[in-house]
């Protein structure tokens, strides 16, 4: 990357977006299906009741929660790798900061949708909205159901203007290279840019101050999403470990996905110079350490169950084990902490097919995570006589793997229209032209 | 430029440049000068900040004001709601602060955000309605621009020192 002049990464980022060929069409109108799919499973779902769906006394929350977990969780690496390494100041985030954004963005617009399918009455979601109404009635601020809308609201406005505000400089580059519409359109969304020193200036403190409000931001909204359960008192869930083992797990899940989508689009578009494998190899080394986090929450929460002396608490963590979902416990378990610790060999950190299967291994993993800690805990309870199996039914499926499809539409969309890689902050890393003492970087030519 | 025709241009120069020290040394120069000028480049660089004297921007108290507005709104909001009905929840006060900590941060960070992103608005004048004329689109590849306004009156002496510091173009422009 350092070999780069200004013009070269202006080049190379910008070929990426030339017009779509016929696989690419394909892939979309493929990606497309699925979306119609989602949302007729959906409209059946309110034609016909949320019965159709998998979920029934005991087990309310089915898949529908373990997506939403899913997604925000898969959200949390591009807030982390845009905001809290930019305030670390870790220059191996640069090539890969604009596409983790947009991959928070999709997820968190994805997860969105769950608690709205989860409705029986979707149509009044609005009463979610603190608004004046006549019967003076308001949401309830001491829920953490509650707590969780204005978290997760706040976090796509967050992460949308975060995103924008950094496509921003780049919009304008892509508008001065355009013609005719386009040149219009992309000079619309840049607000008409031009790069000077007083809009640098402003700029520059407007993206660290972004930064360091959303670094909070992010770890709470996890935090929250884990106090829909943890509030509780449902064994399993009612545990103070959850909010700090929720962030770890969706770093983990999030940054498994970076390296699932990165590693196509590295070699799709041609990005071998800017997206060098030591960027991969970091995304890698860092997952260790979230899959070391993973394996120790694990063990502790056997650890409390056990030491709290509380039986159920004890029979709930046994039955994960050896229960009937046993097969997605040792998934979970296998793929989230076991497989992450074959990227402790070079080898196979840097050999592109490991490096992205086991980077698969651990998003399955993690969903089957949510999925035994939401289904498992609420199908065996304290009574016995209420205990019950859950299995999702082919609406669920078809709303899983619709969700699926639109998150990789919204990501396709993306990688095609709108600059996968910040050329601002790729050229903020090369040294500048200099006449006198040049620096490693090119000299500007032509 | 339809709209601004209207407006009286002055003569203004533009110099451009290949390189960073060549742009700083012509930066330091108008400024000896106490001319008028505004700077153009592709990534923002921390010697041209330097070299310019630039003070830290305003969109701090903006960001200052936002979260403060937010933790004040939303500790506001979730404290109205529970006067209105007072109902005992969890065996807690009427008022339970806890739990509002979580709406006052939610509200603090969205509010600073959003008052952060009025604030850049407002401070770097965008969006804007029209580029200027005089906008070369080099300016976002690879190419430092500089626009010295005010020169009607020491045209040569402007121009010297954009030539001297190694511009590669000086345009007389109308800005």
């Amino acid at each position: 990357m350092k070999d780069l002049s200004y013009r070269d990464v202006n080049r190379e980022i910008m070929n990426a977006m030339t017009p779509p060929g016929k696989l690419y069409v394909l892939i979309v109108a493929f990606l497309f299906v699925g979306i119609l799919v989602l949302f007729s499973f959906w409209g059946y779902q309110i034609s016909r009741g949320l019965g159709v769906a998998g979920v029934m006394h005991p087990v309310v929350w089915g898949t529908y929660l373990v997506n939403f977990v899913f997604w925000v969780g898969i959200a949390h690496s591009g807030t982390l790798i845009s905001a809290i390494l930019y305030l670390l100041r870790a220059p191996w985030r640069t090539a890969i900061a604009r596409s983790s954004e947009a991959m928070t963005v999709f997820a968190v617009m994805t997860a969105g949708l769950f608690p709205l399918i989860h409705l029986g009455r979707v149509w009044v979601v609005y009463w979610m909205i603190p608004y004046p109404n006549q019967r003076n009635l308001w949401p309830n601020f001491q829920s953490p159901l509650v707590f969780d809308v204005v978290a997760i609201s706040t976090y796509l406005t967050v992460s949308v203007l975060f995103w924008y505000t950094g496509l921003i400089p780049d919009l304008a580059a892509i508008r001065d290279q355009a013609k005719g519409v386009r040149r219009r359109l992309y000079g619309l969304f840049s607000l008409n840019w031009t790069g000077t020193h007083h809009q640098w200036g402003h700029y520059g403190w407007s993206y660290l101050l972004f930064a360091a409000l959303a670094t909070p931001l992010v770890i709470s909204v996890h935090s929250v999403v884990s106090w829909d359960f943890a509030l509780s008192i449902v064994p399993g869930w009612h545990s103070t470990i959850f909010a700090p083992y929720f962030v770890a797990g969706a770093i983990h899940s999030g940054l498994a996905m970076v390296l699932v989508l990165l590693i196509p689009l590295r070699r799709i578009y041609r990005f071998e110079n800017i997206i060098t494998m030591n960027t991969l190899e970091n995304i890698a080394k860092t997952i260790i350490l979230t899959g070391l986090i993973m394996g120790y929450s694990y063990g502790i929460e056997y650890f409390m169950a056990w030491y709290s002396g509380d039986r159920v608490e004890e029979y709930t963590f046994l039955w994960r084990a050896i229960g009937h979902y046993a097969p997605q416990f040792w998934i979970m378990l296998i793929c989230n902490t076991v497989a992450p610790l074959f990227y402790f060999f070079k080898k196979l950190r840097t050999n592109l097919v490991t490096l992205c299967s086991i980077a698969v291994l651990i998003n399955l993993g993690m969903w089957f995570e949510r999925y035994v800690i939401i289904v498992g805990s609420v199908a065996h309870e304290y009574d016995p006589y209420s205990w019950g199996i859950y299995s999702p039914t082919w609406v669920d499926y078809g709303i899983l793997v619709g969700s699926f499809s639109l998150f990789l539409f919204l990501f396709f969309l993306f990688a095609k229209f709108l600059p996968a890689i910040s050329i601002t902050e790729v050229k903020e890393e090369l040294e500048p032209p200099r006449r006198r003492g040049a620096g490693r970087c090119k000299e500007a030519t032509g | 430029m339809q709209g601004s025709d209207r407006v009286m241009h002055k003569l203004a120069f533009m110099g451009i440049f290949t390189y960073l020290d060549d742009l700083i040394e012509a930066v330091e120069g108008l400024k000896r000068a106490k001319a008028d000028f505004t700077v153009y480049t592709p990534v923002p660089r921390p010697e041209i900040r330097e070299a310019i004297g630039m003070k830290p921007s305003p969109v701090r108290y903006f960001t200052l004001f936002g979260a403060i507005f937010g933790i004040v709104s939303g500790l506001g909001l979730a404290v109205f709601t529970v006067l209105q009905w007072k109902f005992i929840v969890s065996g807690k006060p009427i008022v339970p602060w806890a739990p509002f900590v979580i709406i006052a941060f939610e509200f603090c960070i969205l509010l600073g955000v959003l008052i952060t992103v009025i604030g850049m608005l407002v401070t770097t004048r965008l969006p804007q309605l029209h580029i200027p004329l005089y906008y070369d689109p080099r300016f976002s590849v690879d190419r430092f621009g500089i626009l010295v306004r005010g020169v009607e009156t020491r045209q040569e002496e402007v121009s010297k020192i954009l030539k001297d510091a190694g511009a590669e173009e000086v345009h007389e422009i109308a800005a």
